[in-house]
């Protein structure tokens, strides 16, 4: 088997805030991958932008991809659920074969031309750290040697009735997003990072102590997720025996995946060598927590 | 290397609740029922197998109640204590998941109000593995599995390779698939549905019939029986043919199929038996029998099982494996009685009746829409 680390190769990232209707995004997909994608919806775009970016140029053809999602394709299947029982509109073919979450898969793989394996799995407050450790349990069976790893979580307009949906208040600033890694085993090219670990506890004890055991450096980075509250997060800080936080969310509108965000966001602006941890939370006090650490300069 | 025993089963089918009943009920399988899919003010009728002495009824409690039955009977069969049970990590596999719930909110919600907000009930795939999760007072990690026909699969592929790290000692693997609305008329609008008993590769075919299931399977790394069953290796490959079908030559299918051949460091040769994914429509089974004849020189037995069971989607993987499972835990391989007899326009037999199945291991395969195929081996051990 093999084991962590993984190098982190590139990001590819699409964050916009959404007050009113959200941007058009076909010439931002026919940008991203020089080709025109037709009778895809919002998610599958949102997939294709950030994948795509994340993939640059190119990727090895035997490249996996996992897509998560806090939320999954809430446009066409709100689309479909409306038009059958508000309008007595069966599912149009395409419509219906697009509910499938895996569909968003699909087509970047082929866009991207990959031969290798892909799906989609979530969580309900782990999205982003789901799929990343179903990707570490590929690599470290030596199933995958390079991998796409992604979250995308979309706003379906009016903004009043997708707050009420998510269960958020009126107030609430929204967000959509995209958040890709490019992870993968080989040495030919310098990578931005590596992954060093992605692992469940199945309480705070549980994931104090897997911390501990890691011994990273003082120094290290602590960012908590958004399911931790706010007033909560100095004290985790302070128990994992860390002083410094790192911030990624501030200033972001809401969306069920940002844990996707912190890693690009850390990469951006790291110390050669940095550690970040970052850990969050679900109302049953589980935990989840992946480490990366930033590039070090060449020798 | 470490293993991941089969250790616990249950599952409830339009065949049977139990697998000691539905083994009894491939005697006399049930015919499909012709079920109402209301939608607004229509109707549409459509052919479906429904769970065996559980009407589709209360969809905002049916599901919970179905899934919650079914695991704790492979929760009991696997015979884990209290603290296993909590440090288990579930694996689900579901095409809809819990969309019968919010149809049926939705549908309740607009009788009172026109601007009702469809997926009020439940706004994310994750929310079925947390409700279960909260049910039972897991405390592993929760995955849910969503790629169409291939989703259970998957999430067992997953589940295995966990317990095979040591990062759990065991998982609780879940398919389920009720029905609903969206997948009746969805299917309806492909025009693939057939209101007879599937019959793949033949060349009676007529298309398929969808099927309720919830299976649920406890593996773990200490065997619980003499002749132990376990996931040998398995592999899963994007297809970017098409998004609803296989590439129509079999070389993706093929693709997979050696795939997990390898993963289970097996040749073609020593696989006994096959469960074909058989959808009964003449692409996917052209292009399985394609697929097949590119790996196997000489065809092992072929068995099917949605004549059965109906195409019970995202769970099949679970629900036919637990089939499968037992069937081969008694020693035999189940028939399919006149269908696909030897005259098959794809030039295969599917196995007619229940014929000797010896330990050794046997190759299940499913191919899903957008490309997800995915090929188990599952190793039957000899005493």
């Amino acid at each position: 088997m093999r084991k962590l680390p993984l190098y982190i190769h590139r990001t590819g990232n699409y964050y916009e805030r959404v007050d009113g209707e959200p941007p058009e995004l076909k010439a931002l997909v026919q940008e991203t991958l020089g080709v025109h994608v037709r009778r895809v919806g919002r998610f599958i775009q949102l997939a294709l932008i950030g994948a795509g970016r994340c993939a640059g140029q190119s990727l090895p053809q035997d490249t996996a991809v996992f897509l998560t999602s806090g939320r999954g394709d809430l446009e066409v299947t709100m689309d479909v659920l409306e038009q059958l029982f508000v309008h007595a509109q069966p599912p149009k073919p395409l419509s219906f074969i697009n509910t499938v979450s895996n569909a968003a898969c699909y087509y970047i793989a082929q866009q991207l031309k990959l031969q290798s394996r892909s799906g989609f799995a979530c969580n309900r407050h782990f999205a982003f750290e789901s799929a990343l450790q179903l990707a570490v349990s590929d690599f470290e069976q030596g199933i995958i040697r390079s991998a796409l790893v992604g979250t995308v979580d979309v706003v379906v307009p009016p903004a009043a009735r997708h707050r009420k949906q998510l269960g958020l208040t009126e107030n609430t600033v929204l967000g959509e997003a995209s958040h890709w890694l490019w992870l993968g085993t080989a040495t030919d090219q310098p990578p931005i990072g590596r992954l060093i670990a992605a692992e469940h506890h199945a309480d705070r004890d549980a994931l104090i102590r897997s911390i501990a055991a890691l011994e990273l450096p003082a120094t290290t980075l602590v960012s908590c997720g958004q399911f931790i509250p706010r007033e909560n997060a100095l004290p985790l800080r302070r128990e994992l025996g860390f002083q410094q936080a790192f911030e990624y969310r501030e200033g972001r509108g809401y969306y069920d995946s940002q844990s996707g965000a912190a890693v690009a966001t850390f990469l951006e602006s790291a110390l050669p060598g940095s550690y970040l941890l970052h850990v969050n939370a679900d109302p049953a006090s589980r935990y989840s927590s992946f480490i990366v650490q930033a590039a070090l300069p060449p020798p | 290397m470490r293993r991941a025993y089969f250790i616990g089963a249950s599952s409830h089918t339009s065949l049977g609740r139990g697998l000691a009943d539905s083994l009894r009920a491939l005697e006399h399988p049930p015919v499909p029922q012709s079920v109402t899919a209301r939608f607004a003010d229509r109707d549409q009728m459509v052919p479906y197998r429904i769970l065996k002495d559980d009407a589709a009824s209360d969809a905002e409690e049916r599901l919970y109640r179905v899934l919650e039955r079914v695991i704790v009977q492979a929760l009991d069969a696997a015979e884990l204590t209290s603290t296993e049970r909590r440090a288990l990590g579930l694996f689900i596999g579901s095409s809809s998941a819990d969309i019968s719930v919010s149809e049926a909110r939705y549908r309740r919600e607009l009788d009172s109000d026109a601007n009702a907000i469809a997926l009020s009930a439940s706004s994310s795939l994750g929310n079925l593995a947390a409700a279960l999760r909260e049910r039972f007072d897991f405390r592993g990690p929760d995955h849910s599995f969503n790629t169409a026909c291939t989703a259970s699969a998957n999430a067992l592929a997953y589940a295995d390779a966990t317990v095979r790290s040591g990062r759990l000692e065991h998982a609780l693997v879940v398919g389920v698939e009720l029905f609903n609305v969206v997948t009746a008329l969805g299917f309806h609008g492909l025009q693939l549905l057939t209101p007879d008993t599937m019959k793949p590769f033949d060349r009676a075919r007529n298309g398929l019939v969808l099927g309720e299931g919830c299976s649920a399977l406890v593996i773990g790394s200490r065997a619980r029986h003499a002749q132990p069953l376990s996931l040998r290796g398995s592999a899963n490959i994007c297809d970017t043919h098409s998004i609803s079908a296989a590439h129509p030559d079999g070389s993706t299918i093929a693709h997979v199929i050696s795939g997990a051949l390898r993963s289970a460091s097996l040749t073609a040769s020593e696989i006994a038996a096959v469960k074909v994914h058989g959808t009964a429509s003449l692409l996917n089974d052209e292009a399985e029998v394609a697929g097949m004849k590119r790996v196997f020189t000489t065809l092992p037995p072929l068995c099917a099982l949605k004549p059965y069971l109906g195409h019970t989607l995202g769970a099949c993987g679970l629900n036919e494996l637990a089939l499968f499972c037992a069937a081969a835990d008694r020693g035999f391989l189940i028939g399919t009685p006149g269908i696909c007899a030897g005259d098959s326009d794809l030039g295969i037999t599917l196995n007619q009746t229940s014929t000797d199945l010896p330990p050794g291991n046997y190759m299940l395969n499913y191919f899903g829409f957008g490309g997800n195929n995915t090929s188990l081996v599952i190793e039957r051990q000899g005493r």
